[in-house]
């Protein structure tokens, strides 16, 4: 028996709470920024995207496009209120639900959905109940697997609801642009096209050992995915996480070694806060620089033991950066801990790293109970706010559940 | 330089000096070793600037001389001929080898390129303690093991060789932060004064070559300690072997130790490393976590991860007190029984949060502290 499964898209998410918060603001061209000098657009109504505004476009190009557009600073802490919320009303349905990101989810509704009347009754009655609740749309996408439910919601959009029966996939996917399905970017894309693949429908005929030679292992998930196969399972319990990362785009490029130092023993402290809340441990440390001309480049060093010490990982990401020589001012940092187990608890013999141990525990405490930085190290002092852009991978719970500002 | 040597003692030679010679090309001069040739004895001086090694060679001397010669390939070329080896150097610049009909040309770097061997310890007075080579041996292989391997904090990649004036003792003791290792024994000589010495691990465990009790006569074997204020100097024999100290405080081992643990359980060493073998397959990454539960007579060992399942196994012990849980590490827990000797060993502990104690049956000397996993 194949699977059911529901995926919701929200449409265009942030502007749709912002136009339901605030009535002005409805009907109109309204696109989501973040608050510092240098954002870029997060999400647009779709009344903007008629103009051909996209996401990513900083806030010169827009009003080139759209003279009349207003911007709205993002309020994060709306847009995680109302996923949390969504999430409960998904939960009727089905114990089976992802969370993938904060405007879309999938449900296996396989071994449920007669409970409900079938998959058509619960994606109205999952709409509908947005709508009334939150006043905003989405889109239902159902199929036998996420990868079509998502292409179906894609077609559907805006509020809309489709269903791709497994009968009907092959006819659908025959002379689908690659693009359009998920997964296949603009470079994967121009890959295939020099092999003379265009359409979903050809790759899934392609030869296995042709994909195989160019992508390697990935060659034959990509003709399952040409024709329209997916057995990617619903995570529907949080995963381990593989990295824990921060970055930040600076409001002004950096140039002075000590504002930079300071940014980083910043990103170094949101990382450790957010690995000894989730009790994980790490051995390897990042640093990602971007100049003010994009150039982008990471390095990283692998530490003698694991740690989620914010000294031990502002430690090794300066001596990331005492080893390389900044051609120019830097216009982002990132600085990420990855090589993850979980801290197995394991006491310490020695009573002054025991009590380092306990003033880490005491000043995050601190910050849970006041809010974050508010007990910080002096050097932290005077620099500017964390970065108030919410990440597409924020989820309601585990270790991407990042607290938000008010 | 020409001179005549033995295939098999010149393999030895070589074979001891391969761990201490550079291999990242930093230095080209210390992937080299020194040959010096004289009528009166020959010798081989091998270093990585935090040790050096310098051992007796066995040969037929026709012409005095020193060389510094690629260490690795040496060893190659040796491993590799038959019969006796002559070697003769040609300019400072190349070694002439030859084995039977089979002919080698090395290049080589002048003797006076080699860092000198420093032939005072330090500006202070150096002290001279002796010790029997087997227990020395014996001390290394029941602590290096809990010594830190890469720990930041550096004092702790070494083992704590402390000499005590009062009653003669010398102890050894490892740690890395979550479990240590000690051992005393006495010496024969006396110390003026405290020393603590904190000896890199990978010194200690090149040191462990010289002293092998393999046949009768190192049984015997002596080993000059000479106290430097920055180096230490081991004789074995003809062989000497220098290593810098690691600078720094070691810490406090004597506070660590538990001293009134209460609940004392006694158990056969062999079937303990079973059980917690089996336990620990189960038990998630690498912190090979074990539970244990401690009753009247029985140790309840298990171990679970959410993603693979669960262990349990039963075993009987020497243990009259009250219920008591803890977790641990099962390696740290295995490394110390892979160290001890006795059939019996003796845990002593006092709740879950404490340090636990673990000895061999019948014995103070040998003491190893383990801290529990919280559960």
């Amino acid at each position: 028996m194949s699977k059911i499964i529901l995926c919701i898209d929200m449409d265009a998410f942030f502007a749709s709470v912002e136009q339901q918060s605030n009535p002005k603001l409805r009907g109109k061209p309204v696109a989501v920024i973040g608050s510092g000098k240098r954002t870029v657009i997060t999400t647009r109504s779709y009344e903007a995207r008629k103009y051909g505004v996209k996401t990513g476009m900083n806030v010169h190009e827009t009003k080139k496009l759209c003279p009349h557009i207003i911007f709205v600073v993002g309020n994060n802490e709306k847009y995680t209120h109302t996923c949390r919320e969504m999430q409960k009303i998904y939960l009727q349905f089905t114990p089976d639900v992802e969370v993938y990101s904060i405007d879309e989810a999938f449900l296996d509704i396989t071994t449920t959905h007669h409970l409900f009347g079938g998959p058509e009754a619960i994606g109205h009655s999952i709409k509908a109940q947005i709508k009334t609740q939150f006043g905003i749309t989405c889109t239902v996408g159902i199929a036998p697997n996420i990868l079509m439910a998502k292409l179906a919601s894609d077609i559907a959009k805006p509020d809309g609801l489709r269903w791709i029966k497994p009968e009907d996939i092959e006819s659908l996917l025959k002379h689908l642009p690659l693009k359009e399905l998920w997964g296949i970017g603009s470079g994967l894309t121009e890959k295939l096209e020099a092999l003379g693949i265009r359409t979903c429908g050809q790759l899934g005929r392609a030869p296995a050992s042709l994909l195989r030679n160019k992508f390697g292992v990935i060659g034959e998930h990509l003709k399952a995915m040409g024709k329209g196969l997916c057995n990617r399972p619903l995570y529907v319990r949080e995963e381990d996480p593989k990295s824990i990362g921060h970055s930040m785009t600076f409001p002004k490029d950096l140039s002075q070694r000590r504002d930079i130092e300071a940014e980083i023993l910043k990103l170094s402290e949101m990382i450790g806060r957010r690995a000894r809340r989730y009790g994980f441990i790490g051995r390897k440390v990042s640093l990602t620089v971007r100049y003010p001309d994009f150039e982008t480049f990471s390095k990283q060093t692998t530490l003698p033991d694991y740690t989620n010490h914010t000294h031990e990982i502002y430690k090794n990401a300066i001596s990331i950066l005492e080893s390389i020589r900044l051609k120019n001012s830097v216009r982002l940092l990132g600085v990420s801990l990855s090589n993850l187990i979980k801290d197995c608890n394991q006491m310490l013999l020695f009573e002054e790293k025991r009590r380092e141990k306990a003033l880490l525990q005491a000043v995050d405490a601190v910050n849970d109970k006041y809010g974050d930085f508010k007990l910080i190290w002096a050097s932290y002092l005077k620099q500017t706010e964390p970065p108030r852009v919410i990440s597409p991978a924020w989820k309601p719970s585990g270790i991407r559940n990042i607290n938000v500002r008010k | 330089m020409k001179l005549s040597v033995t295939k098999n003692e010149m393999l030895e030679k070589l074979a001891n000096i391969q761990n201490i010679i550079e291999k990242k090309n930093t230095m080209p001069i210390l992937s080299h070793f020194l040959l010096s040739a004289g009528k009166k004895g020959s010798y081989i001086i091998a270093t990585d600037i935090e040790t050096a090694l310098k051992e007796p060679l066995e040969a037929n001397i026709e012409k005095e001389g020193k060389l510094c010669i690629p260490a690795r390939k040496l060893f190659e070329i040796v491993r590799e001929v038959d019969g006796d080896i002559s070697f003769e150097s040609v300019d400072e610049q190349w070694l002439k080898v030859r084995a039977g009909a089979s002919d080698f040309r090395i290049a080589c770097l002048p003797h006076t390129d080699f860092p000198a061997w420093p032939s005072a310890l330090g500006s202070g007075e150096v002290e001279e303690v002796t010790i029997d080579g087997s227990m020395l041996l014996e001390m290394i292989e029941k602590t290096i093991y809990s010594a830190g391997e890469s720990d930041t904090r550096y004092t702790l990649n070494g083992l704590l060789f402390h000499a005590k004036p009062e009653n003669r003792s010398f102890t050894v003791v490892g740690t890395d932060g979550h479990r240590l290792a000690l051992i005393m024994r006495q010496m024969e000589s006396e110390v003026k004064e405290d020393k603590k010495l904190i000896v890199p691990r990978k010194a200690v465990s090149e040191l462990r070559r010289f002293l092998g009790a393999s046949d009768e006569e190192k049984e015997k074997q002596k080993v000059r300690i000479s106290i430097g204020d920055k180096h230490l100097l081991f004789s074995v024999e003809k062989i000497e072997f220098l290593t810098r100290l690691i600078d720094g405080s070691y810490p406090n081992y004597e506070n660590v130790i538990p001293q009134s643990n209460e609940k004392k359980m006694s158990i056969g060493k062999d079937i303990f490393i079973k059980v917690l073998r089996r336990a620990s397959v189960m038990s998630r990454e690498r912190a090979s976590a074990v539970r244990f539960d401690l009753e009247e007579e029985k140790l309840t060992v298990s171990s679970s991860s959410p993603d693979l399942g669960e262990a349990k196994e039963e075993v009987g012990v020497d243990y009259k007190g009250e219920k008591v849980s803890l977790g641990f590490n099962a390696r740290y827990m295995l490394d110390v029984l892979g160290a001890m000797t006795s059939d019996k060993v003796v845990l002593e502990l006092q709740d879950p949060l404490s340090p636990v104690l673990v000895k061999e049956d019948g014995s103070d000397e040998y003491k190893c502290v383990i801290m529990p996993m919280r559960i």
